[in-house]
């Protein structure tokens, strides 16, 4: 269970672990905050009360006098506060010689208020239950010889309404200010977060291989970062490039030996020629298998859609001089905007292949057309040629064999489209083309790697 | 039929030409790209096997410069390199086919059948001049149905008439794309060959045009 929990927060995303990190924060410091603020407030309040106390104490003191004539203490003075004069009204005074009441307030009506120690004001219950908060002085008037103890008190509800109303705008303004902060810390995360997920961004597209390396216009940090991955990205690029160049080198090093040796065998005794052309065939077949593997990008990390028109511009050139030298047209109907998701080395030979074949069969004219529908990209070959039967053309996709021995090389050649074709799953379709020849049909996913 | 041969590696090169040679293909040989461009521009071809990496520059360099100075001659491509970049390279220099190595001597002798073949201007493989037939596959021939056994020298030289029927063929022409240009012959050896062939084919089907020279006629339409 812990572990789960641990291993949970452990794989939280970033932006969840600084916007928690802040949530405790802000949950724990404003609250705390609140209390101090709440607590001093109230202290001021009731030192401000308590300063109103001892004012009020010092006229009722000033008003206290003793009429030698009635031989009794009177007040006789008007004091500030008229809540002295409204029956139990909370606001009292009281002049007692320590047992007995001998002056008060008219609101203490027949109610007396203990008596209490002198000094810093008390709280207590009063009548009515009412909390009061009390001060009390020892006085010593001048013919009497006990002295008197003078009390003001005054109901605390005074205090704690205004406590509880500053409370009440202290919680709301902290409320506030958490929710504003926790919104500036989101949006501050997800700003500051921005070039990371820039960077994941770009790193996909590397893999998916829209694109070569990552966009270094980030933090400095990051861009750092980014360089060194681009780096890495080219090291490696680099030496898939060295090893390709190797495999290529080597292969074609191989070929002019073969080739002479493949000459020679037909001057030996037809035992010995038939052997020794299988073991060239073997050489000859290994070379071109590990060649065209070691060359062939169909692994799926690189492939970034590529123009098919300017792809195959190299070639349709080539191959429209060679049609015209045989007195054919070559006719191609490319959107300038077709894409497909394929090695740009891979499309050439495949459309190469198919237009080679093509070429060798047409009576007058050879079209190379594509277009997209819903799943991928397709493209055909049509020639004016004699064409093939229904089951030649399944034959020759089948077996991937060559057609027909007398035209030699250009079986190979449709092997070898059928070969790139399934490495990337798409289809090839040989069928009867709409003049009479044949038209090959080229078929290519869209999202196949 | 007498074709170029343009390849700097040895082997490849003796071994190429004595299995053409073989196969009754009159070859000459050469390892440079500027000695095979003298050649060209001296020499009668009915081809030219054209290697691309050569000591002395790239084969489609010396190419571009024949067809730039208008030489039409068929040029069959050897190359290594299987990429179709390089392949549309040699095309675009104007190359009319391509072979690539490792190669069957058989693959190349039907190219460069086939590239004769149409720059004649034939499209079907098989030439024929009324029952006499010249299968330029194999380079057999029939008459009437029946299969004729020639000599190599035989071959070529109904080879060359039948590709150029119904046209005239010099004395000349015939010396310049039939014999080996160290072993020329004078006009009497094609006319001792001639006759050999009219002995073997029927007399009506070689015509002597009187200072013109030779022509294949179909004896059935003349008589």
């Amino acid at each position: 269970m812990s572990t789960t929990w641990r291993d949970r927060l452990t794989r939280a995303s970033v932006a969840t672990r600084l916007l928690l990190a802040a949530l405790l924060l802000v949950g724990l410091l404003l609250p705390l905050a609140g209390l101090g603020l709440a607590h001093h407030f109230r202290d001021s309040v009731t030192t401000v009360f308590d300063e109103r106390l001892d004012g009020l104490l010092n006229q009722v003191i000033a008003g206290v006098r003793y009429d030698a004539v009635e031989q009794r203490l009177v007040h006789d003075r008007e004091l500030g506060e008229p809540r002295f004069r409204q029956v139990l009204s909370g606001w009292y005074w009281q002049v007692s010689d320590g047992n007995d009441r001998l002056l008060s307030s008219r609101s203490l009506w027949d109610q007396r208020l203990p008596v209490l120690e002198t000094g810093a004001p008390r709280e207590l219950v009063g009548p009515r239950d009412t909390e009061l908060r009390v001060l009390s002085r020892q006085i010593q008037l001048a013919p009497l010889d006990t002295p008197l103890q003078v009390s003001v008190a005054a109901p605390t509800r005074a205090i704690d309404l205004e406590a509880s109303r500053f409370n009440r705008l202290l919680s709301l303004s902290l409320a506030a200010l958490g929710l504003l902060i926790l919104i500036g810390l989101a949006l501050q995360i997800r700003w500051g977060l921005a070039p990371l997920r820039r960077l994941r961004h770009d790193l996909e597209a590397v893999e998916s291989g829209a694109s070569e390396r990552l966009g270094t216009r980030l933090p400095t940090e990051l861009a750092r970062l980014a360089g060194a991955m681009n780096a890495v990205l080219e090291r490696d690029r680099r030496r898939l490039e060295r090893a390709r160049h190797a495999a290529g080198n080597l292969a074609h090093a191989l070929k002019t030996p073969v080739s002479v040796l493949t000459t020679l065998a037909d001057s030996f005794p037809e035992e010995a020629r038939r052997r020794l052309k299988g073991e060239l065939a073997r050489i000859d077949d290994a070379t071109r298998h590990h060649l065209a593997r070691a060359s062939a990008a169909g692994d799926g990390t690189l492939n970034r859609p590529i123009d098919c028109h300017a792809t195959l511009r190299p070639v349709l050139d080539g191959l429209s001089r060679l049609a015209q030298r045989r007195g054919l047209v070559l006719e191609h109907d490319l959107d300038d905007r077709l894409s497909v998701r394929l090695d740009p080395q891979d499309l050439q030979e495949i459309i190469g292949n198919l237009l080679d074949n093509a070429l060798r069969w047409a009576s007058h004219r050879v079209t190379l057309s594509g277009g997209r529908d819903d799943e991928g990209t397709w493209l055909k070959v049509e020639d004016d040629g004699p064409g093939m039967s229904e089951a030649d053309c399944q034959a020759a996709l089948a077996r991937g064999a060559r057609l027909d021995e007398q035209r030699s090389g250009s079986g190979l050649g449709l092997a070898i489209v059928h070969d790139l074709v399934k490495l990337h799953e798409g289809t090839l379709t040989l069928e009867r083309a709409d003049g009479g020849g044949l038209c090959a049909r080229l078929w290519l996913p869209e999202t196949s790697w | 039929m007498k074709v170029l041969l343009v390849e700097d590696d040895g082997p490849l090169a003796d071994a190429l030409s004595t299995a053409l040679a073989d196969a009754g293909v009159l070859i000459e040989q050469t390892a440079e790209g500027g000695e095979a461009d003298f050649l060209v521009q001296t020499e009668q071809y009915d081809a030219v096997i054209l290697d691309l990496g050569l000591p002395d520059g790239d084969g489609t360099r010396w190419l571009a410069q024949w067809r730039d100075a208008g030489i039409d001659l068929p040029v069959l491509v050897l190359t290594a390199r299987e990429r179709w970049a390089d392949k549309a390279a040699g095309f675009s220099a104007g190359a009319d086919d391509y072979v690539t190595k490792p190669f069957e001597t058989a693959e190349v002798l039907f190219r460069l059948r086939a590239l004769m073949r149409r720059s004649h201007g034939h499209a079907h493989p098989v030439l024929r001049v009324g029952d006499l037939t010249f299968d330029t596959h194999t380079a057999s021939v029939t008459l009437a149905g029946r299969p004729v056994g020639l000599t190599a020298q035989e071959s070529r030289l109904l080879a060359y008439l039948i590709h150029a029927a119904p046209r005239v063929v010099s004395r000349a022409e015939l010396a310049e794309h039939v014999y080996d240009r160290d072993h020329e012959p004078d006009s009497n050896v094609i006319d001792v060959q001639i006759s050999r062939l009219r002995r073997k084919l029927g007399s009506q089907r070689i015509v002597t045009q009187r200072g013109q020279g030779y022509r294949l006629v179909d004896h059935e339409a003349a008589s």
